[in-house]
């Protein structure tokens, strides 16, 4: 029976088919779907009628809080991305050393990342609470503060409370991402470059960089669609108030399409982004076949 | 192997036949109903009800008819009602809060087609005129709550204060109370969160002779009173009389700072006993009016919850679906179940059979009636009720980042009305 199937031809379409099937379903169709739905009206109640052209997408770009909304996803996506990336590069420089317990060190590291992210979210929101927040208290108890500190004192301070929960939800993956790099690096280079009388930063910037580049390329691409597409550490802090001061695309398009019931804009808006990460990834999958090529 | 496939589809076709024959006498309705709290799922459709569930006692009491009862967060009611419209697949009962919508799309039945007479003439009428839209009414209501006052009696006691009943007042109050706690209590609590800032809006425009609508129900939202009410809401804030961040902080959040002794004064429904109760706070309270401009009349506000029918032109015979829907709400209408109910997570009645069973249970309801009687409700039957329910929040929210309110007011009504 075996030896039949493996002479056809379409035997690996087979074996593909049911991958095929599923992305089909969950994720090939709805984007149709909604790329449809964004030329189409909406009503409130969620009846879709006929076809607007691009009535959905001025709507959605001439609202005065898309340029706000726009920033604040450059600034988070930004921000997220490269500190996380700084920051991941330097715990996987530590974590590929040799010490005691780094073990248990490298597990305590991918915590942040294997925590679901409302829990994470909703942790923090405990964490720097005015009233009760475990930040007051363990700086009261310490004797650090005299009277408690709020720690959401304004938007723009909410803001960078998120965009640090994000940084420290990220953090884990960069470093594993980079320590699998490291790990692959054959010594000899190093010993090569000691022998041509190479310091630390020489043999960072000569020897470490150039050969983990693949694997930043790999986990910086990946974090700019998971980071741009991040919906649960702001619906659970700030919920994008006040006045969406600190949305960024994905909440806003949520709150437009779900608490404002303009289904239309928000349709028009997830396109617009799906375009924005199609571009990333257009770009990630050309450096990826360069690379591919060169080697 | 031609005899087990044959026996097979014998089997087969045996079973669909049945199937059939009990898909033709029998209906099934499908039901969303909202969470109210922790005990709503376990009592549609667990063991809520002496071990049984209001699913199971239903159809019991109506074998012909079957509930596909879904209850579904208030979050995610929404969401979930909106796609099943989108795909073309709406329940046959919805309970929400706002229905002009759904009315105004032609998706709803008329509530003359369903619901029986004794029920009908048995709701408030009151609360059935809130659903009416070009003289039809739409939806029935399920329950209601009423907000109040609630003061930290203790610390009045200790501020040697009495209860404000105007904003001259408050405003007084909230500087003893701060004057004396500095910044260990928040006077006076404000809501004015994405979940509820409408609310907040109807506390201050209610009560200095604003609000929504004006005296002929049309949208009114910059009037000079509104002004004067959100500016001096905004100046308890900027006074420090509040608590921090009224934009994040929800209304349980506030309910907690009141529970655990850090705020003195907080707006809030009926059930806040219920909830302090239940989460283990004790506090002594006392219960008020909000507060009010001096010269302007007293507002109360009511929240309006409703239940509604949804068409489905598909189905065959819309008698007997009507008939159903009819005998779903007749069952949850009775006292036996509708006390229980209302009772259990701390609400008002919507129905008058209901108010002297409830009254006999816990005497403290009638007081609450007597609010809900001078309750003003949300314009809910106006067809832009979400975007000035989203409007207003909004206005709130970049007014408490220092926006002028009068402009943002100016915006919104424009917005609305140019509509």
């Amino acid at each position: 029976m075996n030896s039949i199937l493996v002479r056809h031809k379409w035997e690996p379409y087979l074996w593909l088919l049911p991958s095929i099937l599923l992305m089909t379903v969950f994720v090939i169709f709805p984007i149709l779907i909604v790329f449809k739905l964004s030329f189409s009206e909406i009503s409130k109640a969620g009846v879709v009628s006929g076809f607007v052209g691009l009535q959905n997408f001025r709507d959605a770009v001439s609202d005065r809080t898309f340029g706000t909304v726009m920033m604040n996803t450059l600034i988070w996506v930004v921000s997220v991305v490269g500190i996380s990336t700084l920051l991941g590069f330097v715990v996987a420089m530590v974590l590929n050393n040799q010490f005691h317990g780094r073990k248990v060190a490298r597990s305590i590291v991918i915590f942040p990342w294997a925590t679901s992210l409302v829990i994470q979210a909703s942790i923090w929101n405990y964490i720097i609470n005015f009233e009760y927040g475990n930040l007051n208290n363990i700086l009261l108890n310490l004797g650090i503060i005299k009277n408690a500190i709020n720690w959401r004192i304004s938007y723009q301070i909410e803001f960078m409370w998120e965009c640090g929960v994000g940084i420290f939800v990220t953090v884990p993956f960069v470093a594993f991402c980079v320590l699998a790099g490291l790990q692959s690096i054959d010594d000899a280079y190093y010993e090569a470059a000691t022998v041509d009388g190479a310091g630390f930063w020489k043999k960072l910037t000569q020897v470490t960089i150039p050969l983990v580049r693949p694997a930043l390329t790999v986990s910086t691409v990946l974090n700019i669609i998971y980071v741009f597409n991040s919906f649960p550490i702001i619906y659970t802090i700030t919920k994008g108030a006040p006045a969406n001061m600190t949305d960024t695309m994905v909440t806003y398009l949520y709150m437009l399409a779900f608490y404002d019931q303009r289904k239309g804009p928000a349709t028009a808006l997830s396109v617009i982004g799906f375009l924005i990460l199609c571009v990333v990834a257009g770009l990630y999958m050309l450096i990826a076949l360069r690379k591919e090529e060169q080697s | 192997m031609k005899k087990i496939v044959a026996l097979f589809l014998t089997i087969l076709l045996m079973v669909s036949s049945i199937g059939f024959a009990a898909a033709d006498d029998s209906i099934t309705l499908d039901v969303i109903i909202c969470q109210y709290g922790n005990n709503t799922t376990n009592w549609f459709t667990g063991t809520g009800i002496n071990g049984k569930s209001f699913v199971q006692l239903f159809e019991e009491a109506n074998p012909s008819i079957k509930l596909n009862l879904e209850v579904v967060s208030w979050n995610d009611v929404y969401t979930v009602v909106s796609t099943r419209i989108s795909n073309g697949n709406a329940p046959d009962i919805l309970n929400i809060d706002t229905f002009a919508d759904y009315a105004t799309e032609g998706l709803l039945l008329p509530v003359k087609d369903y619901c029986p007479e004794t029920l009908y003439n048995d709701f408030f009428p009151s609360f059935i005129q809130q659903s009416v839209i070009d003289g039809t009414v739409w939806a029935v209501p399920d329950l209601a709550s009423a907000r109040a006052m609630y003061y930290n009696k203790d610390m009045f006691d200790e501020v040697g204060i009495t209860v404000p009943t105007t904003w001259a007042e408050l405003e007084d109050a909230c500087t003893a109370i701060k004057d004396y706690y500095g910044d260990k209590v928040y006077p006076w609590g404000m809501d004015m969160t994405t979940d509820e800032g409408q609310a907040a809006f109807s506390y201050y425009t209610w009560n200095n002779n604003g609000g929504f609508v004006d005296a002929d129900g049309k949208w009114a939202l910059n009037s000079a009173a509104n002004v004067e009410a959100i500016k001096f809401a905004i100046g308890l804030y900027s006074k420090g009389f509040t608590n921090p961040s009224p934009a994040t902080q929800t209304r349980y959040d506030l309910q907690d700072m009141f529970g655990a002794g850090k705020m003195a004064m907080v707006v809030t429904t009926n059930q806040l006993p219920t909830y302090l109760k239940e989460k283990g706070y004790s506090v002594n309270f006392g219960t008020a009016a909000l507060p009010h401009n001096e010269g302007a009349e007293a507002g109360a506000t009511g929240v309006m919850d409703r239940v509604m029918a949804f068409k489905d032109d598909s189905y065959p015979d819309q008698a007997a679906r009507n008939a159903a829907i009819g005998k779903f709400l007749e069952f949850f209408y009775s006292p036996e179940m509708y006390t229980g109910w209302v009772s259990m997570e701390g609400f008002l009645p919507a129905v008058s059979s209901a108010v002297s069973y409830l009254v006999k249970a816990d005497p403290s309801f009638e007081a609450w009636l007597n609010v809900l009687d001078s309750c003003k409700f949300y314009p809910t039957a106006k067809a832009e009720w979400v975007d000035v329910k989203q409007g207003v929040i909004d206005v709130e929210q970049k007014a408490l980042l220092g926006g002028d309110v009068q402009t943002l007011l100016d915006d919104l009504q424009a917005k609305v009305a140019g509509k």
